[in-house]
């Protein structure tokens, strides 16, 4: 299977803390990977260190076989890394038509000149971002509501166009931080179904970070367990489930995790 | 009537301030105190050209056009120069950089000779008048807006509503922040180089931090964001203040404290200035009242 996706031993360090310790792995062509650990487990490091915003002290991070560390994060999005947050960042006091036009910034071929005079480039341009952007939200059956400020939206919508937003801007490889966050069961049901039919009908590898065992279990192929850093387990859902290591460190730790949400 | 039309000027240099600054703070989200110093720079590079160098063969308007294009693009090279190492700062760390960066400016042109220094720069060509001015003003608003219409535009507000996820959207937000400051730097050089030629003396205590706050009333009286805010915050506030000298003898004694009064008060109905983010949109106006509803996109 083609490799579109690998972090070969990578490790962030702050100061003193081992946030994330020579942590590997390897996300294929339309691949649904999974990573999970208890809070603090450095799940979102490795996020951040994968999109570019924290340089990880140690270790290569392949995209495509190009070594992506050090790179600025908006190139690294525009080489094909897309991300949703845990806690929704969307543009809020624009519409949504907008949100998913700025994900098509990089792609628009008019420079300063045009845009202030306004040349026929521009209105070709602006043309094609909006078809196309209509085109996505259609998809999402969020093209009714594109004059309605991403603010107004419902959650379930938010979190519909921030994964359409990423999207929008063509990756190869979409991570998504804790998609089901604040979700109730039939929410999260439906984004199950979302985010497996996302994959199919992009051919993209997605990566994510969850906490609701429910979801990741369902829907991912692969998981990676990590607990103070480190990789402890790694495989199908069902051979995660069975290792003793994880219901120790992840499992175990179920009330506790729990208690603090 | 004479007064009545210098207001009407000072109120067009007013809102090419304004709007420039309201790109930088409003639209863009960067925190700028420095004003003031860009709106010198213009001033007296505009000045010395008309001063020093000007020709005398050609045409009083085409003089002012090379005067405004040397304070355009001075402050825009102030702007650069600023901008590239404060930019990097956030809100209140910006905001005291530019404001001393604004300092550094007002000082600088205090000890400078050729232009005056502590005693002002004189005998500054009348060039500037109604209708030249607002011809810019026209100009300025026209450009800022063309910009927020297009994707340079829509990148420069990402940085404002959420400048992570726009790094991760594949937008360089440093380019996009430097390119509004230089924008709104270069535009409040132009109203200064039309400032100068319409006063015809100029003082470094001019250009204090106290224009810079002004500025930024008049933008946050309109609404942070909303170019027509700016347009109606920098008109009321080079009016109110002297409009209230002719209400009796009694407001013109207080009018300072009115003018306050009137500030805090409008702040307190309504924090988010007169338009909040939104522009004043003549079609939508109308369609409330007919009943219609527009798509606007």
């Amino acid at each position: 299977m083609e490799t579109v996706l690998e972090t070969k031993n990578i490790t962030m360090k702050f100061g003193g803390l081992v946030a994330v310790d020579n942590f590997s792995m390897k996300l294929g062509k339309s691949d649904l990977v999974g990573i999970i650990g208890p809070n603090g487990a450095g799940k979102t490091t490795i996020f951040n260190m994968i999109t570019g915003i924290y340089k990880p002290t140690e270790g290569d991070i392949l995209l495509a076989n190009e070594n992506i560390v050090g790179k600025h994060v908006a190139l690294i999005t525009q080489k094909g890394i897309a991300r949703t947050f845990q806690n929704i960042r969307l543009f809020k006091d624009l519409t949504v038509l907008d949100n998913i036009r700025i994900a098509g910034h990089y792609r628009t071929d008019y420079g300063l000149m045009a845009n202030i005079l306004r040349t026929k480039k521009f209105h070709q341009e602006e043309k094609r971002l909006k078809a196309e952007a209509i085109e996505l939200l259609k998809i999402f059956k969020l093209d009714g509501k594109l004059n309605h400020l991403a603010k107004n939206l419902p959650y379930g919508e938010q979190r519909r166009l921030e994964i359409a937003r990423a999207l929008a801007t063509k990756p190869d490889v979409l991570l998504l931080d804790e998609p089901a966050a604040g979700m109730n069961p039939n929410e999260t049901a439906d984004l199950t179904k979302l985010i497996r039919w996302v994959r199919d009908e992009f051919k993209i590898a997605i990566l994510l970070i969850e906490h609701d065992m429910r979801l990741v279990m369902e829907v991912c192929e692969r998981i990676y367990v990590v607990d103070h850093g480190e990789l402890i387990a790694k495989g199908n859902p069902e051979e995660v489930q069975k290792n003793p290591k994880v219901i120790e460190a992840y499992l175990g730790t179920q009330d506790e995790k729990e208690g603090k949400e | 009537m004479e007064y009545f039309s210098h207001l009407l000027l000072n109120s067009g240099i007013f809102i090419i301030l304004s709007v420039s600054l309201n790109l930088i703070n409003g639209i863009c989200g960067q925190f700028s105190l420095g004003h003031a110093g860009f709106w010198a720079v213009g001033a007296y590079t505009g000045a010395a050209y008309g001063v020093y160098l000007a020709p005398d063969f050609l045409p009083d308007f085409v003089n002012l056009f090379i005067s405004c294009g040397i304070g355009f693009l001075t402050a825009a090279l102030a702007g650069v120069l600023i901008g590239v190492p404060c930019l990097r700062l956030r809100g209140d760390y910006l905001a005291i950089a530019t404001l001393g960066f604004g300092e550094i400016i007002r000082i600088i042109i205090m000890n400078m000779d050729t232009v005056g220094g502590p005693r002002g720069f004189t005998n500054i060509p009348l060039w500037s008048n109604l209708f030249w001015v607002y011809a810019w003003v026209a100009i300025t608003i026209l450009v800022i807006a063309n910009i927020l219409r297009g994707t340079h535009g829509r990148a420069i507000i990402s940085i404002r509503e959420d400048e992570i996820a726009a790094d991760s959207m594949g937008i360089y937000t440093f380019k996009y922040k430097t390119m509004a400051f230089v924008l709104g730097a270069g535009f409040a050089g132009l109203a200064g180089s039309l400032f100068a030629h319409a006063n015809q003396f100029l003082h470094p205590n001019g250009f204090t931090f106290m224009w810079s706050v002004i500025i930024l009333l008049m933008i946050i009286l309109g609404g942070l964001g909303s170019i027509t805010g700016s347009i109606v915050g920098a008109v009321i506030l080079t009016f109110l203040p002297e409009m209230l000298r002719f209400m009796g003898e009694t407001i013109s004694e207080w009018r300072m404290v009115i003018y306050a009064v009137l500030l805090i008060l409008l702040m307190l109905m309504k924090p988010t200035g007169i338009f909040g983010k939104h522009e004043f949109n003549v079609l939508s106006f109308l369609a409330k009242f007919t009943g219609k509803k527009k798509e606007i996109i």
